[in-house]
């Protein structure tokens, strides 16, 4: 039977303490061990939206493996700019390849995709729902910044709460290791939603929320920043409002080398470039990262084991 | 029941589905719902509105001139809301009565009340919605993942 890679809300604990374990094998691979592992294999980007990193990365991982890409980045350059719907998009694409990955600004479009396809699919970001590969490498750079997802670490989400999708996937997966303590960190108007907050609450993870970005490097082991993100606001209005809430600077940090600083990237005004130059830049590993945990999904997804 | 209820009460029926306990207010929608499935467009049907109740203080009443409702009809009885009453009559007598109960599960029965979902916006994609716990009232839309009480949910035939 076919897997999928949607929603963290699929995923147990076992499930991801699977995927880094494999990606840390998949990191120890020499580029001659991987480039056998999914010779003859296809796999389909469908990009709706934008993209830099996912959409790269996913190629780059299934290169390094020895499988080959398809696809396209903009969908106005596909049928469906004729009208064509997403299932029938998907079930054309599944005939020319064995797994796909696919971006769309729907949420549920993936769930949707999944549904439809018989070959895997791997959610690479539906609208402000999900983002779960975002999340696995996330959790995998959290794992090897501070050897694990230990109880009692201090890791304060900032940004855009309400819109952001990788900060949605990241607090259902950071609620199923018990004694976490997330502080939740947004203008009011970006609050995680209430639905999110559930997740946490009837774990064992500790939740609070405030507005203020100083209290959260005084007291976090882990800042992860988010863009605000315009192309999700209704309200261009509301947008400008907030647009500028948080900037994270080198003088902020000069008393706490030992904070890491997280970003899925891209960043707009968010962190300035100054902090790149500090211990405490951890979001270019993050993006390295990437390329492991993207290998180690698409193996999984393919049943290959290496 | 009052006397007005009496003087304006439905006749008792020899054969059909009683549906009662309905909130009232809801009693032309239900039938409106009831009538838009293809198999029950051209029932019989009365309806009462504003009946006395002890259980509700006020409700409404559906008779239907029908031997049975399909479990679908049935689930959108449910989200009106769980507790309404369901009696088979035979012969003037009750034979059977149970009380519908919110499902597991409501395939095509809801619109999402999320505008950014892909249910709202890609045609022939059926709505699904899972119920969060046990004894809530509250439903996970399957694509977009948003929690909605079941009272929020539009309640939706799709087009045959």
């Amino acid at each position: 039977m076919k897997r999928d890679l949607i929603s963290v809300e699929d995923l147990g604990r076992d499930v991801i303490e699977h995927y880094l374990s494999l990606a840390t094998r998949v990191e120890a691979l020499t580029p001659e061990q991987k480039v056998s592992n999914l010779h003859g294999k296809v796999l389909a980007t469908l990009f709706f939206e934008p993209s830099t990193r996912t959409r790269l990365s996913f190629e780059s991982a299934m290169c390094r493996l020895g499988g080959s890409v398809i696809g396209f980045s903009e969908a106005t350059s596909t049928s469906v700019a004729k009208g064509e719907s997403l299932r029938d998009t998907v079930r054309t694409v599944e005939c020319y390849c064995d797994v796909m990955v696919i971006r769309h600004p729907r949420d549920g479009a993936a769930r949707t995709a999944a549904e439809a396809s018989r070959v895997p699919v791997i959610n690479a970001g539906d609208g402000s729902n999900q983002h779960p590969s975002q999340t696995l490498l996330d959790l995998y750079t959290i794992t090897r910044f501070f050897g694990g997802l230990r109880s009692g670490l201090r890791i304060a989400l900032v940004g855009d709460l309400k819109y952001g999708r990788t900060t949605h996937s990241l607090v259902q997966a950071l609620a199923l290791f018990p004694g976490l303590e997330i502080l939740l960190v947004s203008p009011p108007t970006l609050r995680l939603p209430a639905y999110l907050k559930e997740s946490g609450a009837a774990s064992r993870v500790t939740l609070r929320e405030t507005d203020d970005l100083g209290e959260a490097v005084r007291t976090s082991d882990l800042v992860y920043m988010t863009r605000i993100q315009k192309e999700r606001f209704p309200d261009e209005v509301e947008y400008q409002k907030v647009k500028d809430a948080y900037c994270l600077s080198a003088a902020m940090l000069w008393d706490r080398p030992h904070l890491r600083v997280m970003h899925p990237l891209p960043r707009v005004n968010e962190i300035m470039p100054d902090v790149d130059e500090t211990p405490c830049a951890g979001y270019f590993e993050q993006v390295a990262n990437g390329l492991t945990m993207r290998q180690a999904i698409l193996l999984d997804l393919l049943g290959v084991v290496p | 029941m009052t006397e007005a209820d009496k003087l304006f009460s439905i006749p008792k029926i020899e054969h059909g589905i009683v549906i009662d306990h309905i909130p009232t207010g809801w009693g032309l929608k239900l039938l409106e719902i009831i009538h838009s499935y293809p198999e029950m467009t051209s029932v019989v049907a009365t309806v009462g509105l504003n009946y006395t109740s002890k259980k509700l203080g006020k409700k409404d009443m559906i008779k239907l001139a029908v031997e049975d409702l399909p479990a679908s009809i049935l689930q959108h009885v449910s989200m009106i809301r769980a507790g309404v009453t369901v009696k088979r009559i035979k012969n003037y007598e009750v034979e059977k009565r149970f009380v519908v109960e919110l499902p597991e599960t409501l395939v095509n029965q809801a619109r999402c009340r999320n505008p950014n979902c892909i249910t709202s916006h890609e045609r022939d994609v059926p709505t699904r919605f899972q119920r969060v716990d046990p004894k809530g009232e509250r439903y996970r839309c399957a694509h977009c993942e948003r929690i909605f009480p079941v009272g929020e949910l539009e309640v939706w035939i799709p087009t045959p």
